[in-house]
């Protein structure tokens, strides 16, 4: 698997992603890239800018997010990753404004820093087309319309690191419903499970106090598959609104699990998805799997 | 080939709408005001020209196309609007200022890469010593005195590493925030006040030296030592002043610096003793300065200084290469543009026609009080500023303040030297935006210096357009 990492400084929410992001990527031996997107600078100033930045680097004064990268990478050491490697200002790369430091593979995953500068959507969006990936984790965006924006335009899984607390002995809140990617977001869940050895709360949710069969049967499919892989979990349906009970039932100790949705993209950008209306409210951890 | 589903496809056209949201609100608000009726007092032409500035105006705030993009785009509308001929479009969009703009950015670029900031570090510590008073003093006065010449986003190139390296070796066992943002804002305020000393300081001097002739129809013409005796004073107080204000504003966690500096004369001296590259770049450099003053009349300002550039490259201190890759060619190319537009905001009147609204509002008390336009002027111009930058104010706004009444020459000089007045925001100049991209400052700290260099400033420009200009105006002979 192949994680991508968001980092925009060396605050607490930062460290929060790169623990969430470190506890689950020892579970599935993934690569992951780091990346820091910074603010661009404004067109008129770009060039001016790059002038400085070259006659600071002839003082070995390096642009700021590389601090940044090297921060997380010696947070990434403490955690027991990249044993044998060593950050290198030596080892970049520079592409079309994206800088990548080649760093070699170690025994069972990959490591990349890469640091790029521009709007947060579209910089992720192109490195999530380099990558491929399979998610992206990052800290909780600074509006809900950029969570909305992520949520929808990124195509891939997706956690968002809200309020997250490493003290804490987080549950897993599993959102089930007909939609297709719930399968693997059981799946997904039952890995994370085994990692943060934290149970399972497999929330079904209907609009109305009749549970319909294909809500019923992905419950049930859940159920059958907790059990199979031996994870422990519990059972709920529930009537009322789905966003208002995920939000409810996690409190802020759960992370949340949800398939993303795959309805119309034309509906879901103007009036959101129970998914990212979920990210966009929720008090603790959201993961959108794709 | 992958074929897309029809809810992949909404998604993709659904993000670049999106991504490109501006343009598509800005192009929208065009048509509407194309098809709208004109109003009274202008010509259809002059009103599609405003159509055409406010449309530039909003595409430079919210950056949805690339520059040099814009820069062709307002070609391309000035044609298809009828505002001119492609002929004439072609013909306005090259003249001297913009030699002038593309030479000392190219001699900017061969200036930096020789490396001159070790020898303006032991320079400046050697004068300073170890007492931040002083080094503040210093850098404020060195960045505001270079950049008058070369240019503030020269200046601070080549004096950020150096303030950064003695930041850096402070030994940090305390907090040195007020320290580090006194160290930056000395460089970068002082290289914005010092910007408009000269024509060489900034685009923006040279677009207005180019409004002045155009809107004058040639009467306008000011020299390069004109300009200096015009703004000189109040490059010198705004550098003193700032040299007093910035403390105020951060207090200095330490007043010596005496690790920091030992550490810094070791760098430098790592770094060797001055080359003839070095020597020679500076002589070139004056070489050049010199003409400037003496042969501008005959050769003009832009042929000098891309006759600089040229020596730089025969002299063999810079390459092609490198002059290419750092050269700015996309802003050049929209100067080009702001410069074409420039002169059909005046040829079609709308320039007059927008000064003439907004001066209109004040007539009652501009007959009472003649420096009404000139405060008018100056709050636009630094409101303008700072939500764009110092160079693109000028491109947009220079053509309309020569027309809001007062003394064109007066007027243009306000708005040059009120641009420089970027103090409250990052993107307002090259050397705020540089010096917030080191990571160490926030943009509050832009806020809580700015208020006091504004007030400063402004009042400042006001008692010299009162007092001094009147003074002067008949020995530079204009």
């Amino acid at each position: 698997m192949k994680f991508l990492i968001a980092i925009k400084d060396k605050n607490n929410e930062s460290k929060d992603v790169l623990d969430i992001a470190c506890r689950i990527a020892e579970g599935f031996s993934a690569d992951f890239t780091i990346c820091y997107v910074g603010k661009k600078s404004q067109a008129i100033l770009e060039t001016d800018l790059a002038l400085t930045r070259q006659s600071l680097a002839d003082w070995n004064i390096y642009h700021p997010g590389l601090e940044v990268l090297e921060w997380a990478f010696c947070y990434l050491k403490e955690r027991g990753f990249a044993k044998n490697i060593d950050f290198s200002i030596e080892n970049l790369i520079e592409h079309n404004g994206r800088v990548r430091m080649a760093l070699p593979k170690e025994k069972n995953y990959q490591i990349n820093l890469v640091l790029r500068e521009g709007e947060l959507l579209s910089e992720l969006n192109q490195e999530l087309k380099r990558g491929n990936f399979d998610i992206i984790i990052l800290g909780s965006p600074n509006s809900s319309r950029m969570t909305h924006k992520l949520a929808q335009f990124l195509d891939t899984s997706i956690l968002f690191v809200k309020n997250y607390n490493i003290n804490y002995k987080y549950k897993i809140l599993l959102g089930v419903d007909d939609s297709k990617a719930t399968k693997r977001a059981i799946i997904f869940s039952t890995k994370i499970s085994k990692q943060f050895l934290a149970e399972i709360k497999n929330v079904t949710v209907s609009k109305t106090t009749y549970i319909g069969k294909d809500y019923r049967n992905a419950h049930n499919w859940a159920t059958k598959y907790f059990k199979r892989m031996k994870v422990p979990f519990t059972s709920k349906l529930l009537g009322g609104d789905p966003v208002d009970e995920f939000i409810q039932e996690a409190g802020n100790d759960h992370i949340i699990i949800l398939g993303k949705s795959k309805g119309n993209e034309l509906i879901k950008f103007f009036r959101g998805s129970k998914p990212i209306q979920t990210a966009q409210k929720a008090n603790c951890p959201v993961l959108l799997v794709n | 080939m992958i074929i897309k589903n029809k809810n992949e496809i909404v998604n993709d056209i659904l993000f670049w709408m999106e991504q490109k949201r501006w343009l598509i609100i800005i192009s929208i608000l065009g048509i509407i005001m194309f098809y709208l009726p004109c109003p009274e007092n202008i010509s259809i032409i002059g009103y599609r020209t405003i159509i055409l500035v406010l449309l530039v105006v909003l595409l430079i705030i919210t950056e949805p196309i690339p520059l040099p993009a814009l820069a062709l785009l307002i070609a391309i509308l000035q044609v298809t609007f009828n505002i001119a001929t492609p002929t004439e479009v072609a013909r306005t969009f090259m003249n001297d200022s913009v030699f002038f703009i593309m030479g000392s950015l190219m001699m900017a670029v061969a200036i930096v890469q020789q490396g001159l900031d070790n020898r303006l570090a032991l320079g400046l510590i050697r004068i300073t010593g170890n007492s931040v008073k002083n080094i503040v003093l210093g850098f404020t006065l060195l960045s505001a005195l270079l950049s008058s010449f070369i240019g503030e986003h020269t200046v601070v190139a080549l004096m950020l590493p150096v303030g950064l390296s003695i930041i850096r070796n402070c030994n940090q066992q305390h907090s040195i925030k007020n320290l580090t943002a006194l160290i930056l804002f000395s460089i970068g305020y002082g290289a914005t006040v010092g910007s408009i000393g000269t024509p060489s300081g900034g685009a923006r001097n040279a677009l207005m030296l180019e409004y002045w002739k155009t809107i004058s129809n040639g009467n306008i013409s000011i020299s390069y030592l004109q300009w200096m005796i015009l703004a000189y004073p109040m490059v010198i107080i705004g550098m003193l002043g700032t040299a007093l204000l910035l403390p105020i504003t951060f207090k200095p966690e330490i007043k010596q610096l005496d690790t920091s500096i030992r550490k810094l004369k070791i760098q430098v001296a790592h770094k060797g003793s001055i080359k003839g590259s070095d020597l020679m770049t500076i002589i070139i450099f004056v070489f050049i300065f010199l003409c400037w003053i003496f042969l501008h009349e005959r050769y003009g300002l832009g042929i000098i200084a891309i006759s600089g550039a040229f020596l730089y490259m025969v002299f063999g201190l810079i390459e092609w290469k490198d002059l290419n890759k750092h050269t700015n060619w996309g802003v050049i190319l929209l100067f080009a543009a702001a410069i074409s537009l420039g002169v059909q905001m005046k040829n079609t009147g709308a320039a007059f026609w927008i000064g003439n609204i907004i001066i209109s509002n004040f007539s009652n008390l501009i007959n009472e009080n003649t420096i009404l336009p000139y405060i008018v002027n100056i709050l636009l111009t630094t409101f303008f500023s700072n939500i764009m930058s110092s160079s693109a104010t000028v491109a947009v706004l220079g053509p309309i303040t020569l027309n809001m009444g007062g003394d064109v020459l007066y007027m243009g000089m306000t708005t040059a030297i009120a641009s420089a007045f970027g103090y409250f925001s990052v993107v307002a100049a090259p050397a705020c935006m540089i010096i917030y991209s080191s990571g160490l400052i926030k943009i509050s700290d832009f806020i809580r210096a700015g208020w006091r260099m504004g007030i400063m400033s402004i009042s400042t420009l006001l008692l010299i357009y009162k007092f001094y200009w009147p003074l002067v105006i008949n020995l530079i002979n204009y």
